[in-house]
């Protein structure tokens, strides 16, 4: 069955980052030299062809952006100057639009005047609403406890709500991933147990990010850097995002130090602000192939989940020198700024925590299906549709 | 004739580095040439082709006194000229030379060493009994006539004739069509660096036009052409206007410069592309028209959204032409550019083989196009596309199915409009010229040039020259060079005044000529003419190649192939079937 090429597709896709995509000839360089190509995952070469020829229907199916960390080393490497580690990165943009339903990623990745109206829209909702209700129901000068500002079980359930509505968006999204991934774009059959047998992929990717590490392992300088930041900026959000979701009483009640789990908190802490300046600072300097072009989403990403931090470490400081107005203040403006980015997550850069792994994860499956096949044995008669 | 029998003959047995003495023992064959009646000496070398093997011969032939040379070594196509100059330095006449292939069909071609080595025996020995028989024989020389005569009114020919005008000398440029300028004139603008067809040809049409050297002749062609190098007589025919008794001239030339271009593959004839059905499959040639009115549109008059354009079409292919048309690669390109620049909205899919970027800011203006974003698609040499109407649903008019060969996939690619690359290809009316002119065409119809590799534009006719897409497809800056080429051959003829011809030629003996003219059509060099008045055939020594084809065919044995007398052939004969007694030194394996 032919399959229609779709020449307005780069077009389509400059709007998420991949600019000089025409310029590849194939040559295959920056597969020689990217240390997760493999026989059946043939990237980037063979998503730089999907992408130029606007084979959208292939490219919806491929697990191969999911596969990619961005090392740059392919951009570095390639005669054309096509940037394939760029256009693998947009593709990545291209498949959260795709993967979500609602069509909110997609308006959010093409215009970077939409995403920032709709973060400033919901902080000042969340702003109005949470004043509102700390006016009408305690005071400003009391922090926690008897007649708080903003009691903690209140933002308990506020942000136990805010948290599933984010969920639920992520659940469909990422089975939608699954279709996509493993319906329509496995045409051999795939065992139902092999699911369970391949499921330790998905925490050990999770968890360690092993993928990013080795990619960086061919690299020249500052070997387990970006690998050691991301994992440390990855486990801090992680650890905030549970502390926030289920301990957020035993956490916002003071003022003495709670260290069972302050302790967490703070080791979080330290994690997500070093990473958040790290990456800002690269993505500045564009020091590395991987930071020379940063989408507008990109930055909202880092700036607004630095804010976060920021706000958060504020708060908490004024909480504990009793200046409990500042602290109340704080604690509203971020706030502010935590509902946008919690429900941006499923429609952002955000998602690929959830993403990566989750392809990490199918790819093995896949790969164990066509060792089953036994297709790999002639590797020339595998076609990843 | 009787064997002098005081001659002085010296043999020379080359090495050819390993090439003739790895098989054939030079040594051996020298010493053999020694016992040979009439042979002073025989001398082996390692290179005799070299300078200090030259120098030995003409040094030889001072001291010993020679008056006869033998040289066993390569093809006399390879080293004749070289052997006949060392002749010459040392004052000898250079026709009393003769050589013995003893490489290309001895010791190239045989394996048993003492096989070869007595055959280079036999071939020395012939040599040896040919050269004894051998005429000290003159050049000659002809006059040259300074005019020139250039078929063709393109790019080529307008370049070389105003090169020969400029330089001083008449011209005729013949022109088929009523106007001048060939296939640029159809053209809009130029790659890679979009120079205007229209500003490149302006200035050459007026200057040509005006040149007071130069006699354009449109709307006319040669009909005939008789003569030989230097003293040619052409006929130019107009084929329409003029009154009939003004129809025909006859004009006296020394040099004819053939600049006749190319024609355009007919798309028609691959059917599914589906070129004449179909109305928005149009042909390089038909955008280049709607590239110069500005307006490039559909039949029905809508702006293209999709426009694809398919290489190579007739070219790079066995059915039709196996070669490369060379210059519809950067066109597509200059298309993508022209078709991005007039309509940004539009998207050009670029449907190739290969890119062939061979040349100057070729591969820079690839990389432009690529920025451009245009599509390109790679296909099978074996696959051709193929074009059909698109469905109702789709946002296109038509559809190309074919095979992708970089991505592996099946594909379907929209188009409004197709525009077919059409090749280059020899012109319908190109075996005229040809036939006229007495020069040859290869397997596809392009002229033959006298060498590839050095003699780009001389063809075998003296004086008659080659230039541009007559010869093969080639870009306008190869074209030009090519002209201007072939001007500066002919003006260092037409400097000298003169013109040497090869002594070596047939001669007609009258009073054995008893004027059948069978030698006047077998002649394939139309070098025999007939005299009526006398009722003789007659050779023009100078259109005379020595092929001897009228020698074998005269009935009456009237006539004699100067070089190639039969006395000559019959001693080279008798010197073959000389049995040789010669052993290896080592037993034979």
């Amino acid at each position: 069955m032919a399959i229609r090429v779709n020449p307005s597709f780069i077009d389509d896709l400059s709007r998420y980052g991949a600019e000089d995509v025409q310029l590849c000839y194939q040559c295959g360089d920056c597969s020689t030299i990217c240390s997760h190509a493999d026989d059946i995952y043939k990237f980037p070469r063979k998503s730089m062809r999907q992408l130029q020829m606007g084979l959208e229907q292939r490219i919806e199916t491929t697990l191969e952006p999911w596969l990619c960390y961005y090392c740059g080393q392919c951009s570095e490497q390639c005669p054309r100057e096509a940037d394939p580690g760029e256009s693998m990165m947009s593709l990545r943009r291209w498949l959260i639009s795709k993967y979500d339903f609602t069509g909110i990623a997609r308006q959010f990745f093409k215009s970077k005047t939409s995403e920032i109206l709709a973060v400033i829209l919901i902080a000042l909702v969340t702003g109005i609403f949470l004043m509102f209700y700390g006016i009408s129901g305690g005071s400003i000068h009391i922090y926690d406890g008897e007649g708080a500002f903003l009691p903690s079980q209140f933002i308990h359930k506020f942000d136990l709500t805010i948290g599933s509505i984010m969920a639920i968006f992520l659940l469909i999204n990422s089975i939608r991933m699954w279709y996509f991934t493993m319906i329509k774009g496995v045409l051999i059959p795939v065992p139902w147990w092999l699911y369970l047998k391949e499921l330790y992929e998905l925490p050990l990717h999770f968890f360690t990010q092993k993928r990013y590490a080795e990619c960086e392992s061919n690299g020249k300088q500052h070997l387990h850097m970006p690998w050691l930041i991301h994992l440390g900026l990855m486990l801090g959000y992680v650890t905030m995002l549970l502390l926030v979701l289920v301990f957020v009483e035993p956490l916002q009640a003071g003022p003495e130090i709670r260290w069972s789990v302050h302790i967490f908190a703070y080791m979080a802490t330290i994690g997500l602000l070093s990473g958040t300046i790290y990456f800002i600072r690269n993505r500045f300097k564009k020091n590395y192939t991987q930071y020379k072009k940063s989408h507008s989403t990109d930055w909202v990403f880092v700036v607004l989940l630095f804010f976060i931090v920021l706000t958060g470490i504020f708060q908490h400081v004024f909480h504990r020198t009793g200046l409990y107005e500042w602290a109340n203040i704080t604690y509203v403006i971020h706030l502010m700024a935590v509902v946008p980015w919690l429900l941006r997550m499923p429609f952002s850069k955000w998602a690929h925590l959830a993403y990566r792994p989750l392809a990490m994860y199918f790819a093995a499956i896949q790969k164990a299906a066509y060792e089953r096949q036994e297709l790999l044995v002639d590797s020339v008669s595998i076609t990843i549709k | 004739m009787e064997t002098k029998n005081n001659l002085k003959i010296g043999v020379y047995v080359c090495n050819c580095g390993t090439n003739i003495a790895k098989i054939v023992d030079a040594v051996a064959v020298a010493e053999y040439a020694q016992t040979l009646p009439n042979v002073v000496l025989a001398k082996t070398y390692k290179y005799m082709c070299s300078n200090p093997g030259q120098e030995m011969i003409a040094q030889d032939i001072k001291e010993n006194e020679l008056d006869r040379v033998v040289v066993a070594a390569c093809s006399p196509n390879m080293h004749e000229r070289t052997f006949r100059a060392a002749l010459r330095m040392a004052g000898l006449n250079q026709y009393l030379l003769e050589m013995a292939n003893i490489r290309e069909q001895c010791s190239w071609v045989h394996k048993d060493r003492r096989e070869a080595t007595k055959k280079a025996m036999a071939l020395v020995h012939a040599a040896v009994l040919r050269v004894e028989k051998h005429e000290a024989l003159e050049s000659m020389a002809v006059d040259m006539s300074p005019n020139v005569l250039v078929i063709g009114g393109g790019i080529a020919g307008m370049t070389a004739a105003l090169e020969l005008a400029d330089a001083g000398y008449f011209v005729h440029l013949v022109e088929k069509n009523n106007q001048l300028g060939g296939n640029i004139a159809r053209i809009d603008l130029t790659a890679p660096y979009f120079y205007s067809a229209r500003d490149l040809l302006t200035e050459r049409i007026s200057r040509t036009k005006s040149h007071k050297r130069i006699k354009v002749h449109l709307d006319s062609k040669v009909t005939d052409l008789s003569g030989f190098v230097g003293n040619f007589k052409a006929n130019i025919y107009n084929l329409n206007g003029v009154p009939e008794n003004e129809k025909e001239v006859e004009v006296q030339i020394g040099n004819v410069a053939i600049c006749t271009g190319y024609q355009e593959f007919d798309a028609s004839r691959i059917t599914h592309f589906g070129y004449g059905k179909m109305p928005n499959v149009i042909t390089s040639f038909e955008l280049e028209k709607m590239l110069r009115a500005g307006k490039v549109e559909t039949k029905e008059g809508k702006i293209p959204k999709y426009i694809a354009i398919i290489h190579c079409v007739g070219s790079r292919n066995k059915e039709f032409h196996t070669y490369c048309s060379r210059v519809c690669c950067m066109t597509a390109l200059k298309y993508a550019h022209e078709i991005k620049s007039a309509n940004p909205e539009c998207y050009v899919s670029d449907v190739y083989i290969d890119m062939h970027a061979f040349g100057k800011g070729h591969e820079d203006f690839y990389r432009q196009s690529s920025q451009a974003k245009t599509l390109f698609l790679m296909y099978d040499k074996e696959h051709r596309p193929v074009i059909h109407k698109a469905g109702s649903k789709d946002d296109c008019e038509m559809i190309i199915e074919v095979h992708e060969r970089l991505s592996g996939e099946h594909i379907e690619i929209p188009a409004d409009m197709v525009v077919l690359m059409v090749g280059m290809e020899a012109r319908d009316d190109a075996h005229e010229v040809a036939h006229l002119t007495n020069i040859s065409q290869d397997k596809d119809g392009w002229f033959i040039e006298s060498h590839p590799k050095l003699e780009p534009v001389a063809t075998t006719t003296d004086g008659i020259f080659i230039a541009g897409t007559c010869v093969a497809p080639k870009d306008i800056p190869d074209t030009v060079a090519q002209a201007r080429a072939a001007a500066a051959r002919i003006l260092a003829r037409i400097s000298r005044g003169k013109i040497e011809v090869d002594a070596v030629y047939s001669e007609v003996n009258v009073d054995l000529c008893s004027g059948c003219r069978f030698c006047n059509d077998l002649c394939p060099y139309n070098a025999i003419e007939f005299k009526e008045e006398e009722g003789l055939s007659h050779v023009i020594s100078v259109l005379c190649k020595a092929c001897g084809v009228c020698v074998a065919s005269c009935p009456s044995s009237a006539i004699k192939g100067r070089h190639f007398t039969d006395h000559q052939v019959l001693a080279q004969i008798d010197g073959l079937f000389n049995n040789v007694d010669y052993e290896l030194d080592e037993p034979v394996k």
